[in-house]
């Protein structure tokens, strides 16, 4: 055993740190250790129960009584782990039936209920004692940690538990639903039906399983332990510092004086250069390598460049060079898998039950419930209304942003250049209208069906027309419209009106029956048909 | 004399890659905490108490309130549902991290940063202790517990808290009364602190494990091994300077 070559920071500690130690020791050699158990307590098991199917509980009893046995082999993996010297599993099997001999029979009688028995192992099968000194030994490493080695195994056993229970809890979730109405209770705990045996075998196998995931653990804490309890009262620590003092200070003593004899011993070559090629150039650059920067140099030392560039790579790839961080993240799957539903928690309808009957036996402070009762939804609703009052303007702007965007009303313009375009104050049939007026006051028939067609242009074209529009964007509008025969329409009677408002030229009578037909083709065949 | 402490040299191994129960925060201004955190055997001694102290006050609460008819029901209600569920967060919240069981085992809990615990993540913690139940008995928690490298349940995950042990008062070490002495060589601050355990310790170890101990820088020291002990001790009183 070279503590220079352990594996864990070895340094005084509680005795709960210790234990700690031991689960981190048993984590980083999981695989290992719970492999290897599987592959020596699987077929023990399994022989078990094919001896005894009709006694389950006999079998598991056997099973459990043999752990001593199996512990030993843990024991043996992270005592050679600890410096270094990690085993494969089939090594680690190998060695097992070596590691049974010493005092196994004790182990699995008058020893297999001691409290403290994790902690006893290594003084037993790493040191070897046995007997007086044995005890001795244990008196000694027990002073202080008789009473953390007895709580590992207290909370242990309740570790144990706790995760067969879990298991079989985990187990009957998820039981399909018709499977589990198919059981009938009572068969299965009659003992004279014998088709619930494999259940109970199944939940040995169980305790096998869970036994392979704890019982490390446990071992390894119980090792942790008794190497903790060792390093405070031998010193351990400052016998490792002590020794890697000595190392360095002799180590470079040694160092120096071989680098004294080996410049003594080189002296008087004088010329170490001499037989090296001169570069092309005939002028050098001084510090400039003639090899090269890249190439294999200070050959003839321990240390070469190349092993050095490799060190110092090693430390310029670690904390705080390099920082290295692996991210992970949940993302969405294929299916997204329901949550477990939480179990109902019984205990308050229990309460319940128990309190309604109290309350029969006592009505007298029936009065004083419901006025507590009352204070109580009071100071509900008050807080309520107070969070209400306290975060009303942060409401009022939430609220705002939820409700709908209302929809903007079109204002639509009454009058148009001084024209009265309001749907009711034209006439029922506007170009019969016109045609009256044509003959008398031409300006005022134009005039009339002009306002028509921009009130018509409004209500039934829905254009967007505004007060600021002149007559030429009004035509620009409705030819945005696509509509032929309407723009044509639009044009010559807009044309004609300029001419008549701004010009004084009276339209032609010609026109008279253009336009009213126009109309009526555009406006009334709808309403004719 | 003064004293003056030789410039430190870094000799041991890089923190990390030993397998050790410390955890290291480094702080934006660069200075490392160290804390211990706390696993599954001592958090589950301390859970154990906290439950005891729980069914003790709600068994005598409910008893007291049990005289008091529908009043008492409603009250033992209220009072089931503050112990049940704020119990460890107001003693954490308002005690440093400790509710009374962890304060009996040596613990508090922090933040994963070492910051002191604040009310949401208390509250996550402990609202998702119902996840570390399932499928039943913790045995969700236990595994996560025993899984994780710095020992936490599903719930300490989920709100990015910790539970370490609490650092506790130090007690002056007696000392050997020696006359001071300059190491002959230069110390890093890790041999220093081992010269000066060696020194503190004494009184545990036996007479010939500290001859023992001491025959290892015999050489390095030019003295014979039987005087090292002695001035190893000188060295270690010359470190710690006068009191």
């Amino acid at each position: 055993m070279r503590l220079t070559d352990a594996s864990v920071a070895i340094r005084p500690r509680s005795n709960w740190e210790a234990i700690d130690l031991g689960v981190l020791l048993a984590r980083q050699h999981l695989r290992l250790l719970f492999c290897s158990w599987l592959v020596i307590t699987v077929p023990v098991f399994v022989l078990l129960t094919a001896v005894l199917w009709q006694f389950p509980s006999l079998s598991i009893f056997l099973f459990w009584l043999l752990k001593p046995a199996f512990d030993r082999l843990p024991l043996h993996v992270l005592s050679q782990a600890l410096f270094g010297n990690v085993p494969s599993v089939k090594q680690a099997v190998k060695a097992w039936p070596r590691l049974l001999k010493p005092q196994l029979v004790k182990s699995l009688t008058w020893r297999r209920l001691s409290l403290t028995r994790s902690f006893d192992l290594p003084v037993m099968q790493l040191e070897g004692l046995n007997g007086e000194a044995r005890s001795k030994r244990l008196v000694v490493l027990g002073q202080r940690s008789t009473g953390a080695a007895t709580w590992l195994t207290v909370l242990g056993v309740h570790v144990e538990s706790a995760l067969v229970l879990g298991l079989s809890a985990l187990f009957y979730l998820l039981l399909p639903q018709q499977m589990k109405t198919d059981w009938d209770w009572q068969s299965l705990i009659n003992p004279q039906a014998g088709q619930w045996l494999w259940l109970e075998h199944l939940s040995n196998a169980g305790y096998v399983l869970v036994l392979a995931v704890w019982e490390p653990i446990y071992v390894a804490c119980g090792f942790t332990l008794y190497l903790n309890r060792r390093t405070t009262l031998e010193s351990w620590d400052i016998e490792l510092t002590f020794r890697r003092l000595r190392q360095r200070l002799t180590g470079i003593a040694y160092v120096l004086v071989l680098g004294f004899a080996a410049l003594l011993l080189q002296m008087p070559n004088a010329a170490w250069a001499a037989d090296k090629p001169e570069p092309v150039g005939s002028c050098p650059i001084p510090f400039d390598d003639p090899v090269g920067p890249s190439k294999d140099r200070l050959l003839n030392q321990s240390l070469t460049s190349k092993a050095a560039q490799a060190s110092i790579d090693k430390i310029l790839d670690q904390p705080p060079f390099e920082n290295r961080e692996t991210v992970t993240r949940w993302r969405f799957g294929e299916d997204s898998k329901k949550a477990e539903k939480k179990k109902d928690s019984s205990s308050d309808s229990a309460l319940v039950d128990g309190l309604k009957k109290l309350i029969e036996a006592w009505q007298g402070l029936k009065w004083v419930a419901v006025v507590v009762e009352v204070v109580l939804w009071g100071a509900v609703i008050a807080l309520v209304a107070l969070l209400i009052w306290r975060y009303r303007e942060w409401l009022t702007i939430f609220t705002g942003r939820l409700s709908l965007p209302k929809r903007q009303k079109r204002e639509v313009p009454s009058m148009l250049f001084g024209l009265d375009v309001a749907p009711e104050s034209l006439p029922e049939d506007v170009a019969s209208a016109v045609e009256r007026l044509w003959a008398e006051q031409p300006r005022e028939a134009l005039g009339l069906l002009y306002r028509a067609l921009l009130s018509r242009l409004l209500h039934d074209y829905h254009l967007p027309l505004k007060g600021s529009h002149t007559e030429g964007e009004v035509q620009q509008l409705v030819l945005n419209l696509e509509h032929n025969d309407l723009s044509r329409f639009t044009q010559v009677l807009t044309r004609h009106w300029q001419n008549l408002a701004y010009g004084h030229q009276a339209p032609p009578d010609s026109l008279k029956r253009g336009l009213c037909e126009g109309w009526r083709r555009l406006f009334q065949t709808g309403a004719q048909a | 004399m003064p004293h003056s402490p030789a410039p430190a040299i870094q000799t041991t191994p890089v923190p990390g890659t030993l397998l050790d129960t410390r955890f290291h925060v480094e702080t934006p201004e660069g200075i490392d905490l160290v804390m211990r955190p706390a696993g599954l055997l001592v958090r589950a001694l301390a859970f154990a108490i906290d439950l005891a102290i729980r069914g003790l006050i709600l068994g005598v609460g409910f008893f007291l309130l049990s005289l008091l008819g529908q009043l008492g029901m409603g009250l033992g209600a209220i009072m089931f549902f503050l112990v049940n569920w704020w119990y460890m967060v107001l003693f954490e919240v308002l005690n440093q991290g400790r509710s009374p069981g962890k304060q009996y085992m040596g613990l508090r809990v922090v933040h994963d940063d070492g910051t002191p615990i604040g009310w949401a993540a208390s509250l996550t913690r402990n609202l998702l202790r119902f996840v570390d139940v399932l499928p039943f008995a913790y045995a969700f928690g236990i595994l996560s517990c025993l899984y994780s490298g710095t020992f936490k349940r599903l719930g300490d995950l989920a709100a990015g808290s910790l539970v370490v042990y609490r650092d506790t008062a130090l007690q002056r070490p007696p000392l050997v009364a020696a006359e001071p002495l300059r190491a002959p060589f230069p110390l890093s601050l890790n041999e220093q602190r081992a010269l000066m355990g060696f020194s503190e310790r004494q009184a545990e170890l036996s007479a010939a494990r500290r001859q023992e101990l001491a025959a290892i820088l015999a050489e390095p020291l030019q003295v014979p091994a039987d005087q090292a002990e002695h001035q190893l001790n000188r060295i270690a009183s010359g470190l710690r300077g006068p009191v």
